[in-house]
């Protein structure tokens, strides 16, 4: 039987999911030039947020159709608040400080965040059951499950609703401008500190997409998950062209198919027999990442930016 | 360094007069004498009291329960109060103690009031909680209690420096003016006053000129007694947490103390003018460290605290100098430790037939970090430096799951897995076995104390490294690179070049630092070299050794490696919230003291964002660290 359309839907699948957090890392970094190193850390609190929605808020035996949309609700507000009070209180008082501060916080604020969840929020220590969607559906020769389904569209919904609002909405241009040139666009009467809350908020509740997406197609969560899905998220964001969403989105993708390409197929390579299987999709990935800044630095989109600093 | 005092009229407006006492006056309106002698009465007490019981039974930690004979926490009580003493005697102004504190004695005096203060109200809280009521306190408890509040109110009695009360009443007009007045504003602008006894005043009398071979024997009698402190807070057992928080306490309260009494100043102006002897007896007195020590355990805590700080200190180069934030730092400990392991000649290790001497074994680890550093450098140094650190991060997690993979079944046959590679054979130069006891001169030199001296040898190589490198053309060009890389290039620096080479050298230097640390724990295993764990070494722990410490400066690192080596190792309770403590303290240093404990003259001048005319006049631009400590 032929594997590769079921290899490439699941990488289609994963790639989505990076894509999605990616865009919190390209937003933020397109306006503020910061690395969000934490924002891996959103997500895991987006996904924590949903799951204290369906296990400690909602009713038992609640149908699946109202309770996801109530943890997107839920897990959304939670990824919000923790990515607006982390740029309010840890990121806005560095904004002229030089460029390691900002990130060394970042650092500092990753791992508080995980300690955090893991200490006080309960049975957190080890992984935690998430509702799942496991119902599968066959499609010739690829089998995807509800939450694959979930997952494709809630992607594209929010893919397509994040260009419309960036092209058309009025503080989406003025995000825009603002990436553009913060001062200027300060001077045309832009409040530059209102934009950057709003890119804050949106990578949060992407991330939080991300998460319950996660969640529904994996089953468990635990405190660690943001880790190597934001670092693997922010490969996606620089293979596309770090600061354009666009560029995430299809960095997201690409990173995610030719991970489970490698992981499936590498070992057929001759002389790469026991380089394949999941074990050593990480690494792959990163070496796509180190190759992609060799061959193509600005990315797949991207465009040659001059140094701001 | 002479400078003019300065003596502005102060307008001091009325409603600030009403608040504050007048000036050379204290918080608590006594008379100056009273309040003199309540300081060196009260510090003689808590004294004396150190030698009461202060509760019946042993159970409480180091036995406080003998007369006649302190033990514990009271020795740290005793400590206090006789620093409390000294520097009440030294505003009766006695002759031979002027020294003590040249910018006046009145903030020491609180300084180290509040201190012991500080250490024996904790004392008896904890005995009270620990074993349950203030009925297990005996009379000797309730003496220390009052005896060190009586110094706390003394001392706050004693009158301030006029120029810290004029900047205080200054700072605390000027905030009721901007915020208006209601009870808590007061508050807040009283515990602005408070600077005015805690702040090192700016003008501190310069020192009398003392013939060389005094200043020389200064700096031996501080270097000797920062081992001796430093030996002592080793020696604390694990199982008493009350006693290492109250040496803390202590510690913190002194050093403050000393420092607002300019003898920190006065220290760090004799080291800069003894540098190399400084330097040198640091390393006596960390060759003398194992000597002090009965216990091997001891000595393995102190060769931990060295590897971790050496690393750091490599650590420091890339992040510190350069600028370079290198997130997966300890991927080059762990190379350094695999490629050693698998010559060490290890009946596990794939290469056993190979035993390399330990010098080539060293130099191979060394080398092999290097590689990588240069491998995973060149593609990523060209960019800006925020790629750097996702890209080294990436490399920590290849490493760890690389080294865990590779074990035969999920990849290729080379480093065992998770079982790592165990049973690594001890040292042995010129048929002198690292793990045997020797005895040198009536001490026994267990195995631990013997790689600990290999470990100051390294430590030394790697403290030349970093001082030659830094003082350089190349160490210049990093700091230029680190402050602006445009106008760096722009001056004909290759930006590229440069920032190679420190992370090169910061990465070969882990390695060697990592060869070591193989033969120390006999087994390598692929879990400790993660991005954060609970132990240290890792990455985050690193990291925030060097920031915590001071970036830029040799004893930061140092410093900042002992510190959070001892913590988790003596404050057993801590142990699960340890990581959650130094991700918020990551966060309020770069908001707060981004420049560390130890802070670099450059480096607190860029973080702090000053112009050129805001420089304070007394200060000039060296990189002579602020503070510095030997013997750490």
């Amino acid at each position: 039987m032929n594997t590769l359309p079921q290899q490439l839907a699941n990488g289609l699948l994963l790639g989505s999911m990076y894509g999605l957090i990616a865009i919190g890392y390209t937003m933020v970094y397109g306006i503020v030039q910061l690395i969000n190193f934490a924002h891996g850390e959103i997500f895991m609190t987006g996904a924590f947020g949903a799951l204290t929605v369906y296990f400690y808020i909602l009713p038992g035996g609640t149908s699946m159709w109202a309770a996801v949309p109530l943890m997107l609700v839920g897990g959304g507000i939670v990824a919000i608040l923790v990515a607006v009070g982390a740029e309010r209180f840890a990121y806005r008082p560095l904004r002229q400080a030089p460029r390691l501060a900002p990130l060394i916080t970042a650092i500092g604020l990753s791992l508080a965040l995980q300690e955090v969840v893991r200490n006080f929020y309960p049975g957190a220590d080890k992984a935690r059951a998430f509702p799942s969607l496991d119902t599968t559906h066959d499609l010739g020769s690829v089998t995807i499950k509800d939450a694959d389904i979930f997952l494709i569209v809630a992607a594209a919904v929010c893919m397509s609703a994040l260009a419309w609002f960036v092209r058309k909405s009025r503080t989406g241009r003025a995000m825009q401008a603002t990436a553009q040139d913060p001062d200027t666009a300060q001077l045309m009467g832009i409040d530059t500190n209102r934009i950057i809350v709003v890119a804050f908020a949106i990578g949060g509740f992407f991330a939080a997409v991300a998460a319950v997406s996660y969640g529904l197609k994996y089953g468990n969560i635990d405190y660690r998950m943001g880790f190597l899905m934001g670092l693997k998220a922010f490969t996606a964001a620089v293979l596309g062209g770090i600061g354009n969403i666009y560029g995430a989105m299809l960095g997201g993708l690409v990173l995610g198919i030719a991970e489970t390409m490698a992981a499936t197929y590498i070992n057929n390579i001759p002389g790469m027999q026991q380089l394949g299987g999941q074990s050593w999709a990480n690494v792959w990935a990163f070496c796509l990442l180190i190759l992609v800044l060799l061959l193509r630095p600005q990315g797949l989109l991207g465009e040659r930016v001059a140094d701001r600093a | 360094m002479t400078e003019t005092t300065k003596t502005p009229d102060t307008p001091g407006t009325p409603s600030a007069d009403a608040v504050i006492a007048p000036d050379r006056q204290g918080l608590i309106p006594l008379p100056a004498a009273a309040a003199r002698a309540l300081t060196l009465v009260g510090g003689i007490a808590t004294v004396a009291s150190t030698f009461l019981a202060w509760t019946w039974t042993a159970d409480f930690p180091g036995d406080l329960t003998v007369y006649g004979y302190p033990g514990g926490l009271q020795w740290l009580t005793l400590v206090g109060g006789a620093l409390v003493a000294l520097f009440a005697l030294a505003g009766y102004g006695v002759r031979g103690l002027g020294w003590l504190a040249p910018a006046g004695p009145t903030g020491p005096a609180v300084l180290t009031a509040l201190g012991a203060l500080g250490v024996t109200w904790y004392t008896v809280i904890a005995i009270a909680v620990e074993l349950g009521g203030l009925v297990n306190l005996e009379p000797g408890g309730y003496v220390a209690a009052v005896a060190s509040l009586t110094t706390v109110i003394g001392a706050f009695g004693l009158p301030a420096g006029a120029d810290e009360t004029r900047r205080a009443k200054e700072a605390f007009t000027a905030y009721l003016k901007a915020h208006g007045r209601s009870r808590l504003r007061l508050a807040i602008a009283g515990v602005k006053f408070l600077n005015a006894y805690i702040g090192k005043p700016d003008h501190i009398a310069a020192p009398q000129t003392v013939p060389g071979w005094l200043q020389r024997l200064a700096v031996t009698a501080v270097t000797m007694a920062g081992l001796g402190i430093f030996s002592y807070g080793i020696d604390i057992p694990s199982e008493e947490g009350e006693t290492f928080i109250g040496y803390l306490v202590v510690i913190v309260f002194a050093v403050w103390a000393l420092h607002t009494a300019g003898l920190l100043d006065r220290f760090s102006r004799l080291v800069a003018a003894h540098r190399g002897f400084a330097l040198a007896m640091g390393f006596v007195a960390a060759i003398l460290f194992p000597f002090t020590q009965t216990d091997d355990h001891y000595a393995n805590i102190g060769v931990n605290i060295l590897i971790f700080g050496t690393v750091a200190l490599g650590l420091n180069i890339v992040v510190g100098l350069a600028g370079l934030l290198d997130l997966g730092y300890v991927a080059f400990l762990g190379v350094g430790a695999y490629t050693a392991a698998l010559v060490s000649g290890s009946e596990f290790s794939k290469f056993s037939g190979v035993q390399f001497p330990f010098w080539a074994a060293a130099l191979t680890g060394a080398a092999a970090s290097l590689v990588f550093g240069v491998l995973i450098g060149a593609p990523t140094l060209r960019l800006r430096g925020d790629y750097l650190a996702i890209v080294t991060l990436g490399f920590g997690e290849i490493f760890r799951i690389a080294v865990n993979n590779m074990d035969g079944v999920s990849g290729p046959d080379i480093t065992n897995g998770p079982n790592g590679i165990p049973s690594i054979p001890d040292l042995s130069f010129f048929g002198f076995n690292f793990g045997t006891a020797h005895d040198l001169g009536g001490f026994t030199i267990g195995r631990f104390a013997n790689y600990y001296l290999l470990m100051v040898l390294i430590m030394a190589i790697v403290v030349l490294v970093y001082t030659r490198a830094a003082d350089s053309r190349i160490g210049r060009s990093w700091i230029a690179i680190r402050e602006d890389e445009t106008a760096a290039t722009a001056m004909g620096i290759n930006g590229f070049r440069v920032k190679l080479i420190a992370f090169a050298l910061g990465a070969t230097l882990a390695g060697l630092a990592g060869t070591v640390s193989a033969h120390v724990t006999y087994s390598v295993v692929p879990n400790p070299y993660q991005f954060a764990g609970a132990a240290p070494p890792n990455s985050a722990f690193l990291l925030a050794a060097v920031v915590l410490g001071g970036m830029g400066t040799v004893a930061g690192p140092l410093l900042g490696a002992a510190l959070l080596y001892l913590l988790p190792e003596k404050l057993v309770f801590l142990q699960d919230k340890s990581l959650l403590a130094f991700g918020v303290a990551l966060i309020l240093l770069m908001r707060f003291r981004p420049e560390g404990i130890i802070a670099n003259r450059r480096r607190q001048l860029e973080f702090h964002e000053t112009g050129q005319l805001d420089v304070p006049q007394q200060t000039t631009l060296t990189d002579e660290p602020a503070v510095t400590k030997a013997g750490a």
